[in-house]
């Protein structure tokens, strides 16, 4: 018995020095989950039909209403047709300009999602929207005080505020379709 | 930042009759700028209508300008919108540039924006379009069918090793180490 005993211990004071982490279960964990494909040629074809069914769906205008998370002024928005949205802070279009967002992040219907990487493939769609309203926020007061060291600020803003309405979100292109040159849609020659 | 702001009057985004859905309507309808011929206080603004107001009043046809000399009091522009909104825009000492940008905003306005806080800077009518998420959303519909008191469902998602067990482990191993010396 005794034996055994001095046996745990050693043992123990073995494991000890092995960081605390490898001794605990992993919890989180940068490691891919380990997967197998069992055969490539079998998962193409299961992802083509995906993308088949994507691609008939919007040939023939069934998809629905379509959203879109578009990047604008360093800020996300989740966008659908006939929104309304506000960026703040300094932007240059004015009112009444129609312009289109083309840092389109995630495009979705309601039986399927495009996930860009970070962005969706140019050209394959279209967000569309009219600048209705360029305005200045309510006054903000900036108000700092450091107590004990006879310091207090006040300051008044008002941010500029800009009023985008949304017109359009379309899929144009074909989904993994991408055209043989890209990057000239914002080139003028 | 300070509360104030709460106790100002607040609401959600208005846009008048849809604007933007078809075409893009200007909102400001009708501008007056008021000023005096002598005080120094308007020179700005007289400056302004002699050199800018006409590109103004030319670029936006869809505004009236009209123009009030009053003398010795203040310059002033006053704006009504189509939303009978009126704005007041004092412009005391303003320069010609100032004028030209407050005037400007007011045009790009959709009504008077002033003491008028936004509680959302979003407004959508189709709120979700996949359905909103649930808890009941990517789980395993087996689930639906469980009988409850479930023991194996009842457990916590991950459920670290006691110290006991460590022991226990380490215990039988070291047995397991001494039968294979034994033998």
């Amino acid at each position: 018995m005794a034996g055994a005993l001095r046996k745990i211990f050693a043992t123990f004071a073995r494991s000890y020095p092995k960081p605390v982490a490898q001794l605990l279960p992993r919890l989180y964990s940068n490691v891919p989950t380990p997967y197998e494909i069992v055969d490539a040629q079998e998962e193409r074809k299961t992802y083509q039909d995906v993308i088949d069914k994507v691609n008939r769906q919007v040939a023939q205008a069934k998809q629905g209403r379509l959203f879109a998370v578009v990047h604008i002024q360093g800020k996300q928005v989740k966008v659908t047709e006939g929104d309304v949205f506000v960026v703040e802070g300094y932007w240059p279009p004015g009112a009444g300009d129609r312009i289109s967002l083309d840092k389109v992040l995630l495009v979705g219907g309601r039986d399927f999602t495009l996930v860009g990487r970070p962005l969706v493939q140019r050209g394959l769609v279209q967000v569309e929207a009219t600048v209705i309203e360029e305005t200045l926020s309510h006054t903000k007061t900036h108000f700092k005080k450091k107590r004990r060291k006879q310091y207090m600020r006040i300051n008044f803003m008002r941010v500029p505020q800009t009023m985008l309405r949304v017109n359009r979100i379309e899929i144009v292109g074909e989904v993994n379709h991408p055209s043989d040159v890209t990057g000239l849609e914002t080139r003028v020659f | 930042m300070s509360n104030s702001h709460i106790f100002l009057k607040s609401g959600f985004i208005r846009t008048p009759s849809q604007n933007g859905v078809g075409r893009y309507v200007c909102q400001l309808q009708r501008v007056v700028l008021k000023f005096c011929k002598n005080n120094g206080s308007s020179r700005g603004m007289r400056e302004f209508v002699e050199s800018e107001l006409i590109n103004f009043a030319k670029n936006n046809p869809g505004v009236v300008v009209y123009l009030k000399p009053r003398r010795h009091r203040a310059p002033v522009i006053s704006a009504e919108f189509l939303n009978g909104d009126k704005q007041w825009v004092s412009c005391h000492n303003y320069s010609k540039q100032d004028i030209s940008k407050w005037l400007n905003l007011l045009r790009t306005q959709s009504g008077n924006t002033t003491g008028f806080r936004l509680r959302k800077l979003q407004h959508t009518d189709h709120p979700s379009i996949q359905g909103p998420w649930t808890p009941y959303t990517f789980k395993d519909p087996a689930e639906n069918l469980a009988e409850y008191p479930n023991t194996e469902l009842s457990k916590p998602k991950i459920q670290l090793k006691t110290a006991t067990d460590e022991l226990l482990e380490i215990f039988n191993s070291v047995q397991i180490s001494d039968k294979k010396g034994v033998e």
